[in-house]
């Protein structure tokens, strides 16, 4: 090993000019070697341009938006453009939170928690002994994922009965020994029970689970602030503005954007939501509840709204015809940790994604919102998948320890468990929470026709700010080629990204004309 | 032009994006800098043969520091072979403290991962970069704090000691993290925990006065005197000026040396640094109170020229750092 190489091409003397300097790459800039010259004069004026006016600078720096820093010379000239004329851009940062919707929910949360923040416990330190066990559990927590893939299972019971056993001597209300815990129980159920092993609540359960997930951690505020200020900046401009939510749940994320639009330069636009959500299997129709408490928010600001809700058991079986798009419309596509259900196979059917992207495409949206877990939870070898969740969720319940707030933090567990039960438990068409690392959906949203809208400087100040008012520190938001995302400890656990069409040639489908005819 | 062109573009660049962030009333646009940081995440894969991840060391201050290490095989190690005991005899620990003038970069930043596997590599070391706590958030002494209770973890490591039982820890910084290698071995001295050796790149030193070198070279080389002053207010307690010891520790308000058991020390000096003046008074300073010392002076380096392998100066830093740490 050569100690001087970075592995990547070395200095741009000799090389082809097409090619990306590699150690501009290595320290996270993408500039080709052809445009360095380039890029080095428009360093050199912009520094002119800057010396002249030294007092604007800073002050520039909290107006302007940025966008995707390691395309340098793209960078470069929106500064360059900036420092001429400085454009202003909406953005959610001005608002009160708006609170929740429903009264029984402990409404002052968002407050109190920053409140509770003071009393946090200490987190106890570990013993030797505790660390070496800790480090112990993990080896057989994989030998026994190891001999699962096998199908060696009578040797994967035994080391089960040894994890428990080891489980006694970690703390297992902190740290490794909790997430150990949950992940010894998943293997237990794939083992015992595996028809059916996964943890299915009623969808009533799965609200009030999602609901702490949400108090207890910053990562669906995140999810849901970030999309919320693309589909604001995607909208703008537009009268009639229409929103497809591929799982309203409690309809979280939509108050703060119909407040933005109420607040909106020029007066809010006609805005449509339409919500999809399971069928209730409880005789309460929750989906047309919700809308119904936020028609009253939106009446509240003087927001013309119109609700439509859309039951499906399952996001394939959603058709564009149900969501009555008109064509002057500017449509919002919206997918919170959703997408990645769209991989599920059938053998038969093949994998529906494609089809469903396929028609959104068509439906030619302003935005589409895209937040998924920044995990590889999807590839075809059990050990692999075993491995990668159980750092994935390490890592996801260590940042859960901040919460102090109960039952939130206990119901966010459960929560986070269901997930790993899916994971570790499930095959097949039960198998949904299929999570994929951003640059492959990345690859696969290019290879359906779409392309990347950048999430700027507004956004990423916006998380950051939401972040320092209501989480605990050690969270992280970090750019990442015009993408968000949000991690514990600079491991990143979110993703979020805005993605438009690329126009085609043929006129869009799916829209309903005045006689309800498809177009 | 004195450096490659792509080294150019590089500091042109991040000296560009820090004058955006420097407030004139002393505040630091601090979301705007984590968006421009261009950071990488831990990679427990070995490239090039080394691997690296990240460990909390102090869950209090969510003291966070990157552990790169030299890997065995070429598959990816295990989780528990991460902290698996160091293999041959004596392996060095390089404790590293990243630049930035105390308010910017982390040890995720890419300059520095980067740089940091390159000394892994170099040195046949273990390097573990510390996150500390940055100006202006944080003053004074908040980073030495941070780089002591970095100095403890690492002593107190099972698997980072050596065969003779011993961890043999050096401390290598650049800029603010070559003053904080100064100020962490200071308070490793009382301790019983040895330091084998400080390297210091460009370290960020400085005093009330105008040196020759400051005035010389003030706006030449990516540097003004206008940011030092920020930065030196940004990070030192209220109402200090700069002849606090912090910033100039052999100026009229340094502590004597004077019998104490300093390790031996590499200063780098990069000879269009318009810090150098300062710099060599540190060396000097060394000296004058008899410890062990060499100076490396580059005539026709500028400040940054050690985070891109393509220019002689690169070469030869790295080839004294590897025979320091070796000898």
């Amino acid at each position: 090993m050569d100690p001087y190489r970075s592995g990547s091409s070395s200095s741009c003397a000799g090389k082809a000019p097409d090619q990306i300097d590699g150690l501009l790459a290595a320290a996270g800039y993408r500039v080709r070697s052809s445009e360095l010259r380039n890029v080095a004069q428009r360093l050199e004026r912009l520094e002119t341009v800057m010396v002249n006016a030294p007092s604007e600078i800073s002050h520039l720096a909290d107006e302007v938006v940025l966008h995707n820093p390691s395309d340098l010379a793209s960078w470069v000239d929106s500064l360059l453009s900036e420092l001429n004329q400085p454009v202003p851009v909406p953005d959610l940062s001005d608002l009160t939170y708006a609170q929740p919707l429903d009264p029984t929910v402990n409404t002052g949360a968002w407050m109190e928690h920053h409140a509770a923040e003071q009393h946090r416990e200490i987190p106890q330190v570990l013993t030797a002994v505790e660390e070496d066990s800790c480090i112990q559990l993990v080896h057989v927590l994989m030998t026994c994922a190891g001999s699962v893939q096998r199908g060696e299972f009578s040797l994967a019971r035994a080391l089960i009965d040894e994890m428990q056993g080891l489980l006694t001597r970690v703390n297992n209300r902190c740290g490794i020994g909790k997430v150990a815990g949950y992940f010894i129980d998943a293997l237990s159920r794939r083992l015992f029970s595996p028809q059916g092993s996964g943890l299915i609540g009623s969808a009533y359960e799965n609200e009030i689970l999602y609901h702490h997930f949400y108090e207890a951690s910053p990562y669906l505020k995140f999810a849901h602030f970030t999309a919320n200020q693309a589909i604001l900046e995607a909208f703008d401009g537009h009268d009639c503005v229409h929103v497809i939510d591929f799982n309203l749940m409690q309809g979280l994320q939509w108050p703060a954007l119909i407040q933005a639009l109420a607040l909106r330069p020029g007066g809010p636009p006609l805005l449509r939501l339409t919500g999809i959500g399971p069928p209730s299997s409880d005789g309460r129709d929750s989906l047309r509840e919700i809308g119904l408490r936020l028609a009253e928010l939106a009446h509240s600001v003087n927001v013309q709204f119109a609700f439509r809700g859309v039951a499906a058991s399952r996001l394939e079986d959603v058709k564009p015809w149900m969501l009555q798009v008109g064509p002057k419309e500017a449509v919002a596509i919206n997918f919170i940790m959703q997408l990645h259900r769209l991989l599920v196979s059938d053998p038969t059917r093949g994998s529906p994604i494609e089809a469903v992207l396929g028609w959104i495409r068509n439906l030619n949206p302003k935005v589409m919102t895209v937040v998924e877990q920044e995990a590889n939870h999807n590839q075809p070898e059990f050990l692999d998948r075993f491995t990668e969740a159980l750092h994935y969720y390490s890592t996801t319940f260590d940042s859960l320890e901040t919460c102090s707030t109960q039952p939130d933090k206990a119901l966010a567990e459960i929560y986070i468990q269901r997930e790993i039960c899916n994971i570790v438990c499930c095959e097949g068409l039960a198998r949904v929470e299929r999570h994929e690392p951003l640059a492959k959906w990345q690859s696969r949203l290019r290879g359906a026709g779409f392309k990347p809208l950048h999430l700027g400087s507004n956004a990423f100040k916006q998380a950051s700010m939401l972040l320092t008012l209501f989480s605990a520190e050690g969270y992280c938001v970090e750019e990442d080629g015009g993408c968000l995302t949000l991690g514990w400890h600079s491991r990143p656990l979110i993703a979020a990204s805005a993605w438009q069409a690329i126009p085609e040639p043929n006129p869009p489908l799916g829209l309903v004309d005045p006689y309800n005819n498809v177009v | 032009m004195v450096v490659p062109l792509n080294t150019w573009v590089l500091i042109s660049n991040l000296k560009l994006a820090y004058t955006l962030l420097r407030r004139p009333d002393g505040t630091f646009n601090r979301h705007l800098a984590e968006f421009l940081e261009r950071k990488v995440p831990p990679n427990a894969n070995p490239v090039d043969g080394v691997f690296s991840f990240d460990v909390i060391m102090d869950r209090e201050t969510n003291l966070l520091s990157r552990v790169y290490r030299m890997a065995d095989t070429e598959g990816r190690p295990s989780v528990d072979e991460l902290q698996k005991p160091l293999s041959s005899d004596i392996v060095p620990v390089i404790i590293f403290f990243h630049g930035g003038s105390f308010a910017h970069s982390s040890s995720n930043s890419a300059i520095y991962d980067t740089l940091c596997r390159r000394l892994v590599g170099i040195c046949k070391a273990v390097v573990v970069s510390v996150n500390y706590r940055r100006a202006p958030e944080n003053h004074y002494p908040c980073a030495y704090d941070d780089g002591w209770a970095a100095l403890k973890w690492v002593n107190s490591r099972p698997w980072l000691k050596s065969q003779d039982s011993k961890a043999h820890i050096y401390l290598v910084g650049d800029s603010s993290g070559g003053n904080i290698v100064h100020n962490v071995a200071l308070r490793a001295v009382e301790s019983d925990i040895e330091v084998l050796g400080n390297i210091l790149l460009n370290p960020m030193f400085g005093g009330q006065k105008r040196t020759e070198s400051e005035k010389r070279l003030d706006g030449k080389y990516f540097v003004t005197i206008q940011d030092r002053d920020w930065y030196w207010r940004a990070f030192l307690p209220e109402g200090e000026d700069r002849d606090h010891p912090a910033c100039n520790p052999f100026g009229p308000n340094g502590i004597s040396l004077e019998g104490i058991k300093f390790p031996k020390s590499l200063v780098v000096v990069a000879g269009l640094d318009l810090a150098q003046d300062w710099q060599l008074a540190y060396f000097e300073g060394l000296k004058k109170y008899g410890k062990e010392v060499n100076l490396l002076y580059l005539e026709r380096a500028t400040i940054g020229f050690y985070l891109l392998p393509n220019n002689d100066h690169f070469y030869t830093v790295m080839d004294e750092i590897s025979n320091f740490i070796n000898s």
